[in-house]
């Protein structure tokens, strides 16, 4: 496994490269993977791979992904975003995602942290 | 003269008695010699040793009476020795049996409140184990009742609930959710 520190320790600084005031921007993604192209690393993929991994969690950090079951509204949707922009104190976007198995309910996911409040969860803590 | 007469008569009587059974005077007086002389010989070698084997057996004798009267005397005061040993031992072996009876009773009595404590102790944890299974039984009971009657419910809602329910359901789990 020599090596792999250097590649984690290359891929946060080309992350580091693609944020502007603690956000990611598209502009500078694509400046680190043209640069990346030119200018190969010794493990190009080991790289890229652990460069995607880190941008894939700063993505979900910004995007909340709503599961839900039945219709919801755009301005339910709106007003998650508008909610967890505020907790988090950065813009978050918010995702669609039908779950039919929620019965009734959302579930929202933003990085690592899970918001539930479902009728399927209800009945299952029921049932502990 | 009469008397003078009647002694001559009387001697001359005598010598004719004498002559009839042929007694004479100097074997008279032989005879008495030799009885005599028999007479020491006999004692001196037979009547004396006799007599003192006779008087040491009486005195044997007399010892062993007196032996036998000790011996008697004796016996008894060692029979009434023994008997006040024998008093004293079944005194002593009395008060032992009534310590022993009363150490036995003590120890059956400790014993069976050991042995009632115990029981009580295992009845008491059976008891226990009992109520525990009992109650781990309802839970699983209980357990399997409400998976059935969730699994139930959510295939019930699953059908039956409308898009107008999931919607007002779902804009009120966005404000408890959007709750910063």
């Amino acid at each position: 496994m020599r090596g792999s520190k250097q590649i984690q320790q290359l891929a946060r600084q080309f992350f580091a490269l693609s944020l502007v005031d603690g956000r990611l921007s598209a502009e500078r993604v694509t400046g680190v993977l043209q640069y990346l192209e030119k200018h190969p690393p010794a493990q190009p993929l080991a790289v890229l791979k652990a460069y995607q991994r880190l941008v894939a969690l700063e993505f979900a950090k910004g995007q909340a992904v709503v599961e839900h079951a039945g219709p919801v509204t755009e301005a339910v949707l709106k007003s998650i975003e508008g909610a967890m922009s505020q907790r988090y104190h950065r813009p978050v976007t918010s995702v669609a995602k039908a779950r039919p198995d929620l019965l009734a309910g959302l579930r929202i996911r933003v990085g690592d942290d899970v918001y539930e409040s479902s009728v399927s969860s209800q009945l299952a803590s029921l049932s502990l | 003269m009469n008397l003078l007469l009647a002694a001559t008569d009387a001697s001359s009587k005598l010598q004719n008695l004498q002559s009839q059974f042929g007694i004479e005077g100097k074997y008279l007086l032989m005879q008495v010699i030799s009885f005599s002389i028999l007479a020491f010989v006999l004692y001196r070698f037979f009547f004396k040793p006799v007599l003192a084997t006779v008087d040491e057996r009486n005195k044997k004798i007399e010892e062993g009476l007196k032996y036998a009267e000790d011996t008697k005397a004796q016996l008894a005061s060692a029979q009434e020795q023994s008997a006040a040993i024998i008093k004293q031992a079944q005194v002593e072996a009395t008060k032992l049996i009534e310590e022993a009876r009363k150490t036995a009773k003590e120890f059956t009595e400790r014993e069976t409140a050991a042995a009632t404590e115990r029981a009580n102790a295992l009845i008491t944890k059976a008891q226990q184990a009992i109520d525990l299974e009992h109650k781990k039984m309802l839970d699983q009971a209980r357990g399997e009742i409400a998976r059935l009657v969730v699994a139930t419910t959510q295939r019930v809602l699953a059908k039956e609930l409308t898009d107008a329910e999931r919607n007002r359901y779902n804009e009120a789990a966005a404000r408890e959710l959007t709750v910063v």
